[in-house]
């Protein structure tokens, strides 16, 4: 029976250690150590959840009662706790700071704090949560309690990522990384991947649906010109203006992903109904657009996808009532097969997945239409037609390309029109002035740097009303400390801003600053780590001012 | 809670003035007459008519200021000037070389301004006196409990190691220390242990006026000189860690030297590698027994978490407050 201190301070160490080898050199140092269960549940924590992402289960323990429970165990009161929160810049890191350095008397096992992660997922009282969370902290050391809360508030912030995990896992028991890779993709679980490296099983992890898998990533191109010479190896297809989501079916019963791996099937209940009725079992990569149906006869137009200001009426409303359903309908466009009938396709070219597409193409699914081009001017005159249809722009797909899950690779490019935008995190609200004086509708945002979010503007409009009342609610939920009109917000949501230039400005952490910026839409469906990074600012500053692209 | 202040200070706009020296404390903005109480430039500020501060401020203040031609007042630790029934007391604050804490007092009252202080007792810096007041108006930079520093002994054994270890690895140590006052304390501390360093042109200037107080740097040269060999260690302001100066150092061990340095957050903001709580200013157990040792009656808090601090020490009892009554920070500094 092996103790939590051993991860807590097994990920400690991962922090401080510099590179990526280093990391996963410490990670497999400590893996190695374990076997069996207790294997199964440590990889899962070392990866910074304390469940397999099949299960679908969330600890959901709310800033306030983990506050309340570190209130009690440390003694300081509440508001010197959400300070100490605040300046250090995480809770978890606080309450390290703030529990005594003695050792804990009942330490617990790696086993124990499994159990006790799931405890805090069954439990539904808030007073309860609190109360055992009371419990781990009295039996905490600070850097078990640091991991724990880290864990629990679904950041570690250490530098290392489940990938990282899945390279200490194949180092610690010599297994291949790529099979290791494939087996976690496959299972949906990176603990269960572990313990079959170590029993040297992998070959026999097969595949299983309704767990989220990572998303193949397109690189941008900027013109036609850039992929001439290999244009006869990519089918072309529209790059729809939706939310991306990987749609799984069997049976009766459907799963709609989206790219930050969370479930979207209940916001979009007429696409589970209608991909329920199709035959057998599939994983499709598709994405979900409004849909503007066939007008009637004296209106003009086509049916199609519609623009994505209508589907974000859509989005984050769990069950959308019938009159908005009717509205706006959503469907679902297909662009890619992953899996099908009991096989997986991932590793088959994109060639024989179109094949597997099609073939549900034929039976109701609605799917992409794929093009050929031969010169850069085809090139040109697609993505031209693709703009007159709503669309984004194009992707092009690598004919003989694998499905590389999670991974942003040149098998896949993407052709968008240039704007100037970035998509940024939201770090703190404050009150507006004038007609919108008591909502909170000027948000300051920040970009990522390495593991930490730097500022870079503010932003004081471009939503309606009725999204700064619906946002500032949720402000209100994720305040992590408030300064007069202030309020410090959990790095959660996503915004995408529009601005006219960028500058070097010392007023903010980044060091730039965008002028004129104004929130061109939310992004509901990104998370805080698809969000831009300051290296992507630097190229497009360097790009914006045509001074000399900086080295990366 | 500026009534606390009567009748030794005032709150104006240009900052704490004492109508008995018709003279600023601080001040942001420069003023006809200010008390300075150290050199660094957030208390320092360049143009004032006349300064009052201790010989090594003053000297540190030229120095940095080579324009500046005011008048100056000279007045050593453990002396005082008397005015209108007021007398200005200077007592040593420990933070760097010639840093003072000013008390005023008459015969009904007294009031010490800490300044930016630590208890702790550094190479380069007189160890802080502990006067006693009625009212204690005390910096809060870390007034909060989760700022808590190592001893010094074992933060000075940890730099030293630190510094061994990357040298031994082929590293150049990259020690991230503001130029005034650190930079030359952790030269002192690598000097005696005989590791070389080399020192940012801003630490180095400055150097000049640590040895004319009759500290010695055998083992420091100025970067001028060429860049780090093998076998020295850098000296550098943090804002230097993205510069070429630090960047083009191919095998380099950055060391991140501040209080802030708790936060593991430090360790992207200065590309650090290694993080040492290592600070001029007091942790928080120095801020409570400090505040406890002055015997005051009345405390006023500024400076950093003001607010918070003052809260804590209500909690405990005393009669405190935050000497402004808004938070000083703004959603800029939440970072």
């Amino acid at each position: 029976m092996t103790e939590y201190r051993l991860l807590a301070e097994t990920l400690e160490a991962v922090a401080q250690s510099r590179g990526k080898l280093a990391k996963i050199a410490r990670l497999a140092q400590t893996l190695r150590l374990l076997e069996g269960e207790e294997l199964v549940l440590a990889a899962r924590l070392l990866s910074g959840s304390p469940f397999a992402e099949w299960e679908e289960t969330v600890t959901s323990a709310g800033w306030a009662t983990v506050a309340r429970a570190a209130a009690a165990v440390t003694g300081w009161d509440l508001d010197t706790l959400g300070a100490c929160a605040v300046a250090i810049g995480d809770l978890g890191e606080a309450v390290s700071l703030l529990l005594p350095e003695a050792p804990a008397l009942a330490e617990m096992t790696i086993g124990e704090t499994d159990l006790l992660f799931r405890r805090l997922a069954t439990l539904r009282k808030a007073i309860e949560k609190q109360a055992l969370l009371d419990e781990v902290l009295r039996r905490s050391t600070p850097v078990e309690a640091k991991y724990f809360l880290k864990t629990l508030s679904g950041g570690l912030r250490i530098g290392a990522d489940v990938t990282t995990v899945e390279e200490g896992v194949a180092q610690a028991f010599g297994a291949d990384r790529e099979a290791v890779a494939r087996a976690h993709r496959d299972s949906g679980d990176i603990g269960q991947t572990a313990r079959a490296a170590r029993e040297g099983t992998l070959s026999q992890i097969g595949f299983r649906l309704f767990h989220p898998i990572g998303f193949m990533l397109a690189s941008p191109i900027e013109d036609a010109e850039e992929v001439a010479q290999e244009l006869p190896f990519f089918a072309v297809e529209d790059k729809f203006d939706g939310i991306r989501a990987h749609a799984h079916k069997e049976g009766g019963r459907v799963e709609l992903f989206s790219r930050t791996l969370d479930s979207v099937t209940e916001q979009f209940p007429e696409i589970a109904a209608s991909l329920a009725l199709l035959p057998g079992s599939f994983l499709v990569d598709g994405e979900i657009v409004a849909w503007r149906a066939k007008p009637s006869e004296a209106e003009t137009g086509k049916e199609g996808p519609d623009s994505f200001f209508k589907l974000q009426r859509r989005l984050g409303r769990k069950a959308p009532e019938p009159a908005l359903l009717a509205e706006i309908p959503s469907a679902f466009i297909g662009y890619d097969c992953l899996y099908r009938n009991g096989e997986a396709l991932f590793e088959m070219p994109w060639e024989d997945r179109r094949r597997s597409l099609e073939e549900l193409g034929r039976v109701g699914l609605r799917v992409s239409e794929v093009f050929s081009v031969a010169t850069s001017e085809q090139l040109e005159e697609r993505f031209a037609a693709a703009r007159e249809r709503g669309n984004e722009g194009l992707v092009l797909k690598q004919r003989d390309s694998l499905y590389q899950a999670g991974k942003r690779g040149r098998a896949w490019r993407k052709w968008k029109k240039a704007t100037a935008t970035l998509d940024v995190v939201v770090t703190a609200v404050q009150q507006g002035n004038g007609k919108r004086a008591g909502m909170l509708s000027d948000y300051t945002f920040a970009v990522r740097s390495g593991d930490e979010f730097v500022n870079i503007g503010k932003a004081y409009s471009g939503l309606t009303d009725e999204e700064i009342r619906t946002m500032g609610a949720h402000f209100r939920k994720i305040t992590t400390a408030r300064y007069g009109p202030v309020r410090a917000v959990a790095p959660e949501v996503v915004l995408e801003v529009a601005f006219d230039t960028i500058q070097k400005s010392s007023r903010h952490k980044s060091g730039f600053a965008l002028r004129f910026p104004r929130i061109a839409r939310l992004r509901p469906d990104k998370g805080p780590a698809d969000a831009n990074t300051l290296d992507d600012v630097r190229a497009l500053y360097a790009r914006l001012t045509g001074s000399a692209a900086p080295s990366e | 809670m500026t009534d606390w202040l009567r009748p030794f200070l005032e709150l104006r706009p240009e900052g704490l003035y004492s109508p008995a020296f018709d003279a600023y404390l601080d001040p942001a903005v420069p003023t006809r007459r200010a008390i300075l109480s150290h050199a660094h430039s957030d208390h320092a500020v360049a143009g004032h008519e006349e300064i009052w501060a201790t010989p090594e401020t003053i000297r540190l203040y030229r120095r940095r200021n080579p324009e500046w031609s005011g008048a100056a007042e000279e007045i050593a630790l453990g002396d005082h000037r008397e005015r209108l029934g007021v007398l200005l007391g200077a007592f040593s604050s420990g933070h760097i070389l010639g840093s003072a804490q000013w008390r005023f007092s008459n015969s009904d009252s007294s009031l010490l301004y800490t300044g930016d202080f630590k208890r702790r007792v550094g190479r380069t810096a007189l160890p802080a006196q502990t006067p006693q007041a009625r009212v204690l108006l005390t910096e809060s930079t870390f007034g909060l409990p989760v700022f808590h520093f190592p001893a010094r002994e074992v933060l000075e054994a940890r730099i030293v190691e630190v510094c061994r270890e990357a040298i031994a690895q082929g590293e150049t140590p990259v020690l991230l220390a503001y130029a005034l006052g650190k930079a030359q304390e952790v030269a002192a501390i690598l000097s005696n242990a005989r590791i070389p360093t080399v020192l940012h042109g801003a630490a180095w200037k400055l150097l000049a006026e640590y040895e004319a107080a009759g500290y010695s740097f055998p083992l420091s040269r100025a970067y001028e000189s060429g860049p780090p060999r093998p076998g020295e260690a850098l000296i550098a302001p943090p804002r230097c860690a993205r510069t070429p100066m630090v960047q083009k150092l191919k095998k380099r061990r950055i060391v991140y030297l501040s209080g802030w340095a708790v936060r593991a957050a430090s360790r992207a903001d200065f590309d650090a590698d290694v993080l040492v709580p290592f600070s001029d200013h007091a942790d928080f157990p120095e801020l409570l027994s400090h505040s406890a040792e002055v015997r005051p009656d009345r405390v006023l808090t500024h400076h950093g978490y003001a607010r918070d601090f003052a809260r804590i020490l209500q909690g405990r009892g005393v009669d405190a407050q935050a000497l402004a009554e808004v938070s000083e920070r703004s959603a800029e500094d939440l970072d």
